[in-house]
């Protein structure tokens, strides 16, 4: 009997990147969809209410879930965590505020290390927020067409458009050089440090050269090896500059402006965009969804906050994605 | 240069050249020397010469990357359809010149093939209408009318390759230089490369500027060739009088069939394998029916393997593998690649390779030569079967550069190895100012500078932008190393490296071997996976180079 198939991880890039695809946010034009996260977005700079933060995130994953980018929305969840996690954890180091005292520490160089309890929850809440916009940012990377983009930049300032979208396009390149010279440096073998042989007498030699001294560590290497991916850069962007100017890069002019007419995504899209922006615009003047945390804590949670969720959540999934219009592929309008 | 018609006048040359030097910053020796030339409008020209001769800096100067890009000094005049290189950049030369490079990755600058293709059309200014019509039409005539809305990440090599030529070309420029672009491709898509240069050569009158190692894959298309050396152009030529003066000069930049004539002492020399043919059987040799009837090597004779070191039957080599008493330097055992929601690598493929046994493993791009060394390594599991080595195995991958991640080359790999890299002069050079070929070199000694000798050395696409002497350098190196006792397997496209170092040829396709055998076996009878010499004489004999062959037309003719 053959023995059960396990499948080879797909080497995929650690950031999210842009697939062409079929769903409402890939079909409609890219400033639109590149509207609906920055109001996603917008959403989580203006609120630190847990409800509407959580909700944020409701809404990122399932619009990536619909749009077919659930993966990309999970990476750039977990691109997240480092952040996240130093943000929850510095916090409540940094902060002796509240009224609250969860553990009483020991002076560090003067000052107490007290932990209450609104200083975590504060970076708890901090935490939150880089994560529900970094996923929206991941929304917006997976499914935002980065040439469109620049296109939609190109009359306002073309050369810093280009230089962006480039600059966006050369980070899964050097990705790309890093795995490549991560495999290369496991194919290393150990051997003896080359400053024994050559002789050398400096003191840095004689270190080197030392008998009790261990071969390179692996982090080391890893060191070597993000230090030349780095320097390896510098000689990508003078290739991709190189093709710029053959290309005409630098006789560029503003083009012409071209009139598309707006399909029945891009209307849905942009309505979402507008509705959640609005919502989030007018609920924060109307004072919903507000978070006191030091001394104590407070948050609203009635059902101003329950309606603004709700707006967030439906404009964000049901606007683009439900009913039969989302179904019609590109037709237009 | 401008001939007159009546109230015509037509410009003839697209290129004017009179006394260029240049000498890259912080450089002592001049990459170009005096160079003088005119390059007619429609021709398609080849630009020859060993590595650092100075193509690549020539056709970085014709489209004004030299000076404006790199910097520099100059001498000289250089006018590109009548602008003065000193006078006009790179952006205003791309009206006149288009430009492919050797890597197409770093080339497609745009996320998608539209934008890409659009891109310099946008720098021009052109409405979106025309700019769609442009677009549509040099789709069309290169044939990637499909790969429109790709995105160019997901492109092949050959299919990215496809992409910047048709960047380069979508506004109709004059005049097309291309620096190596099919150093990166299998023997299949270069020549159709090659081909659909000509094509768009002769059917669109763009005069095509190439340069590249592999002579025998551009000469046939090319009306004329420049022969480089030390930056000064030492030979202006048609291709036939080229291949005269580049035997007569030592045979480096000659092609497989002009060298085999040149020593079986046939003129006049070929330019391609067609007129090979011809010459052969306006010699009474009439190729494949005629030639090595009498004399050709029987597989599993030993005279045969006298006269070619790899001509072995592969049904012997399968009864010796059965037999398994032979001891074995590493082994793939029924291995599998498959990929979570993506496609298989590779399926079931056994591989069994004996110390001292050189092998090159061939076959299309994507055919999973490369995932083979991988695992061969054990950089990746297979998902099933399983690996089996003798010892340390050595792998080094396609881009020697990335081995190379310290400042100076003695931290890299030690002094014996710098040595063995002919590197023992410059410890302290960084590797980034090391040419292509020593970089090649120094990596391989990288890999192999493990405390204990290896059991199998792999080597992934080796010879990628080499030139000849490089190239035979490296069949040296790789017989010392089996000669040492390590099994030596090399993933290549080069199928006349192949004939040079192997004993073996394993051949793959979509993830299984699909053949397995000596050299005379394999590359004597195939379409694309054969060598010049053996398509001239139509497998005759298994002769795989050009000293083997000219010994059986020199006996054919004795007879």
């Amino acid at each position: 009997m053959s023995e059960p198939a396990r499948r080879a991880p797909r080497r995929d890039l650690p950031i999210p990147a842009y697939r062409s695809g079929a769903s409402p946010l890939h079909r409609a034009r890219a400033g639109v969809t590149a509207s609906l996260c920055l109001a996603l977005a917008l959403v989580c700079m203006l609120f630190a209410d847990p409800l509407v933060l959580a909700t944020a995130i409701a809404a990122v994953s399932a619009a990536g879930v619909a749009a077919g980018v659930g993966r990309e929305i999970k990476r750039a969840a977990l691109l997240s965590l480092p952040l996240v996690l130093l943000v929850a954890v510095v916090n409540p180091l940094v902060y002796r505020e509240g009224d609250t005292l969860l553990v009483r520490g020991g002076e560090i160089l003067g000052r107490r290390m007290d932990i209450t309890l609104e200083a975590l929850v504060a970076g708890g809440l901090a935490g939150l927020r880089v994560a529900a916009i970094v996923m929206a940012f991941g929304l917006f990377s997976a499914c935002v067409d980065p040439d469109e983009l620049l296109r939609l930049f190109r009359r306002f300032s073309y050369r810093s458009a280009l230089t962006g979208a480039l600059a966006t396009r050369l980070v899964p390149v050097l990705a790309r050089d890093a795995l490549r010279m991560g495999d290369a440096a496991r194919c290393r073998p150990t051997r003896p440090e080359p400053a024994e042989e050559r002789g050398r007498t400096g003191r840095w030699a004689r270190w080197r050269s030392s008998p009790g001294r261990r071969p390179a560590s692996a982090a080391v290497v890893r060191v070597a090896v993000a230090r030349a991916a780095l320097s390896g850069a510098l000689d990508r962007a003078v290739e991709v500059a190189a093709a710029l100017e053959v290309r005409g890069y630098s006789v560029g002019g503003r083009p012409p402006r071209s009139r598309e007419p707006w399909s029945r995504h891009d209307l849905r899209v942009a309505a979402a965009a507008l509705a959640v922006a609005s919502a989030a615009v007018a609920c924060k003047l109307m004072g919903v969804g507000q978070v006191q945390v030091y001394p104590r804590i407070e948050m609203g949670v009635g059902p101003p906050e329950a309606l603004l969720c709700a707006v967030v959540l439906i404009a964000a999934v049901a606007l683009p994605f439900g009913g039969r219009g989302a179904r019609l592929g590109v037709a237009r309008a | 240069m401008a001939r007159a018609w009546g109230w015509l006048v037509l410009e003839t040359a697209i290129v004017v050249a009179e006394g260029l030097s240049y000498r890259y910053p912080e450089r002592d020796a001049p990459a170009l020397l005096d160079v003088t030339l005119a390059l007619d409008r429609g021709g398609f020209t080849l630009l020859a010469g060993e590595s650092g001769s100075g193509k690549s800096t020539l056709l970085r100067a014709l489209c004004g990357l030299v000076p404006h890009f790199h910097g520099g000094e100059v001498a000289g005049e250089l006018t590109v359809a009548g602008m003065s290189v000193r006078d006009h950049g790179p952006g205003e030369l791309a009206a006149a010149c288009g430009t492919v490079f050797q890597d197409p990755e770093t080339q497609v600058v745009m996320g998608g093939v539209r934008a890409e293709l659009s891109l310099p059309l946008e720098h021009r200014g052109e409405t979106p209408a025309a700019i769609a019509r442009a677009v549509e039409e040099v789709a069309l005539a290169l044939g990637i009318a499909d790969l429109l809305d790709r995105r160019t990440d997901t492109l092949s090599g050959g299919e990215l390759q496809r992409v910047a030529i048709a960047a380069a070309l979508v506004h109709r420029p004059a005049l097309l230089v291309l620096d190596e672009p099919t150093s990166q491709l299998d023997p299949v898509a270069g020549d159709e490369l090659i081909w659909l240069l000509r094509r768009l050569n002769e059917e669109w009158g763009t005069a095509v500027v190439i340069a590249e190692h592999r002579i025998e894959r551009c000469l046939p298309a090319a009306d004329r060739v420049l022969a480089l050396e030390d930056g000064a152009v030492v030979l202006d030529a048609a291709p036939r009088e080229f291949l005269d003066w580049a035997v007569a000069t030592g045979g480096n930049l000659a092609t497989p069939v002009a060298r085999l004539f040149s020593l079986a002492g046939l003129r006049p020399l070929p330019t391609s394998v067609k007129e090979a043919r011809d010459g052969l059987r306006a010699a009474g040799l009439a190729p494949g029916a005629g030639i090595g009837e009498h004399v050709a090597p029987q597989a599993g004779d030993d005279d045969a393997r006298a006269g070619n070191p790899g001509a072995r039957s592969w049904r012997d080599r399968w009864r010796r593998s059965a037999a398994s008493d032979a001891p074995v330097a590493v082994a793939a055992h029924g291995i599998w690649h498959e990929i979570a929601d993506g496609p298989t690598v590779l399926r079931d493929v056994d591989l069994r390779a004996e110390p001292g046994e050189r092998i090159a493993l061939m076959g299309r791009n994507g055919a999973g030569k490369s995932t083979l060394l991988r695992h061969l390594k054990g950089l990746v599991a297979p998902t099933r079967g399983r690996v089996e080595a003798a010892g340390e195995v050595a792998l080094l991958l396609q881009n020697p550069g990335d081995y190379l991640i310290h400042d100076h080359v003695v931290e890299e790999a030690g002094v014996g190895a710098l040595a063995a890299a002919g590197l023992a002069e410059r410890p302290d050079a960084n590797p980034r100012d090391l040419s292509g070929g020593e970089r090649q070199r120094l990596a391989l000694e990288v890999v192999l500078s493990g405390e204990r000798p290896c059991a199998a050395v792999c080597l992934d696409e080796p010879t990628r932008g080499m030139d000849r002497v490089h190239r035979e350098a490296l069949v040296g190196r790789i017989g010392a190393l089996a000669a040492g006792g390590a099994a030596v397997i090399v993933a290549t496209h080069d199928t006349e490296f192949a004939a040079a170092f192997a004993d073996r040829v394993v051949l793959m396709g979509d993830g299984v071997v699909i053949a397995d055998g000596a050299p005379a076996e394999l590359l004597a009878g195939g379409w694309h996976f054969s060598t010049e010499v053996a398509r001239a004489l139509d497998g005759a004999g298994g002769a795989l180079a050009p000293e083997h062959g000219a010994e059986l037309i020199e006996r054919e003719l004795v007879r």
